[in-house]
């Protein structure tokens, strides 16, 4: 019998795409039998298909705005090139205001990066809190159940070892988090939640090195904010929680921070 | 006289656009900008009807025209240095995020490989999504993006492996082994 032809990464594409033309599918079918990181390979593909469309599908649900159903009726409004930013502005506010998940990842950079007024850390860690984790009905990014994924992700995005200190102690137990970006520097967010339902976050990011250790207690926007930079990393806790309460959760962060730190440089 | 043009299907027009915006945005990182594409493209769609083959597939006619206005847009953006370019292998994709609910993966997971998927160069990306995401047969990719089959396989070849090695990184949270 001859050879049949190589198996090539065409074959591969149009196999896991399920185009392959019947004439070939003997000739994969067979090669796939017995040369198992062919088969391992398609099977990669076929998870990485499975996963594409789990990451991508469920934009489809997204409701339609106005301005793309008008165009698809035929009518060019008058300038239409202008609009666009207009409508920009509107729905990033409109959207980090009513929680909008589905356009409000874009518009939180927005108005983080765009208020206007020079923004301290103290006060984008307040915008932040306010933004994302002052409602507790606001679901968070990703829950505390992928706490380790969580952290693993935060850490390669930040770059460098960042961790969630363990307040259960406190009565705060970590609901979850997720990467901010649209501040200067991208920013690592821990939600805790107590049984009062009152939220309190920790936010982590590179903050340019200013000697000593440096406590500092701000409120922003009705938002206590407590604290610190240290070795080039600046860590907050905000929360509508009062001073007194604020320092002596930062006093515990602070100390599990620097204790785990220490472990982890042995 | 223009006037004269058949108007194209409403129905299915309605029915593209989730797909068009979905295909915008991963094209362009952002939703406001994915949403000034689509419009866009919308509106060329209209003004050149006539070019559309009724009862051909409208969805695969729109996603030419809307690739043809991403082209110019580019072209120009990049003459005017508007935007960041997004073909950059670095960072600047914060827009990859996904409103999602998760099924068989985690979110983390899901959130990785948007990530991995919006730093691939745009024509690997543009290619992935149509062929994976929308299904679309590698002729009609060929004829939407303007480019031979073999480059289309090509493109996809590359996009796929380079997904592949990212997903099969130590730690990046994937059951997934390097093979070979």
């Amino acid at each position: 019998m001859m050879n049949p032809l190589p198996i090539t990464d065409a074959d591969v594409n149009a196999y896991v795409d399920g185009q392959l033309a019947p004439s070939r599918a003997p000739a994969i079918e067979e090669a796939l039998a017995r040369d198992p990181a062919l088969a391992a390979r398609v099977a990669d593909l076929r998870r990485q298909n499975a996963t594409l469309h789990d990451a991508f599908d469920p934009w489809l649900e997204e409701p339609l705005p106005d301005r793309l159903i008008v165009a698809a009726a035929g009518a060019a409004p008058a300038g239409r090139r202008a609009a666009p930013k207009w409508l920009g502005i509107t729905t990033a506010a409109a959207a980090s205001l009513i929680v909008g998940i589905a356009l409000g990842w874009f518009g939180r950079d927005f108005n983080l990066q765009r208020e206007g007024t020079p923004t301290t850390f103290a006060r984008q860690v307040a915008l932040t809190h306010v933004l994302y984790a002052s409602d507790v009905n606001r679901p968070v990014e990703i829950w505390a159940a992928e706490e380790k994924r969580l952290v693993n992700w935060l850490s390669k995005r930040l770059g460098f070892a960042v961790r969630a200190p363990d307040l259960n102690s406190l009565g705060f137990a970590l609901v979850g988090g997720r990467l901010v970006a649209g501040n200067e520097m991208p920013t690592a967010m821990f939600v805790y939640e107590n049984a009062d339902k009152q939220r309190m976050t920790l936010q982590v990011r590179k903050h340019a090195h200013i000697g000593e250790t440096a406590f500092r207690y701000a409120v922003e926007d009705g938002v206590g904010v407590y604290y610190w930079i240290e070795d080039n990393c600046g860590y907050a806790l905000s929360g509508n929680l009062d001073r007194t309460q604020l320092l002596a959760i930062g006093r515990v962060v602070y100390g599990q921070l620097a204790s785990l730190e220490a472990a982890a440089s042995k | 006289m223009p006037v004269t043009d058949p108007p194209l299907p409403q129905p299915d027009l309605l029915a593209a656009i989730p797909r068009l915006r979905r295909y915008a945005r991963v094209l362009t990182g952002d939703s406001n900008r994915a949403d000034d594409l689509v419009q866009e493209a919308l509106a060329r769609a209209w003004e050149k009807r006539r070019l559309w083959a009724a009862g051909s597939d409208l969805r695969a006619w729109l996603f030419t025209v809307m690739h043809n206005v991403f082209v110019n847009q580019r072209a120009l953006a990049r003459h005017e240095k508007l935007h960041v370019s997004l073909d950059a292998e670095g960072e600047g994709h914060e827009a990859w995020q996904i409103p999602v609910r998760a099924m068989q993966y985690t979110r983390v997971e899901l959130i990785e490989l948007t990530e991995h998927v919006g730093r691939l160069p745009v024509d690997q990306r543009e290619v992935l999504l149509l062929a994976v995401v929308e299904e679309l047969r590698y002729e009609e990719i060929a004829a939407v993006l303007g480019i031979p089959v073999g480059t289309v396989m090509s493109r996809l070849s590359r996009a796929r492996e380079k997904l592949r090695n990212a997903f099969a990184e130590p730690g990046a949270g994937s059951s997934l082994k390097v093979v070979k």
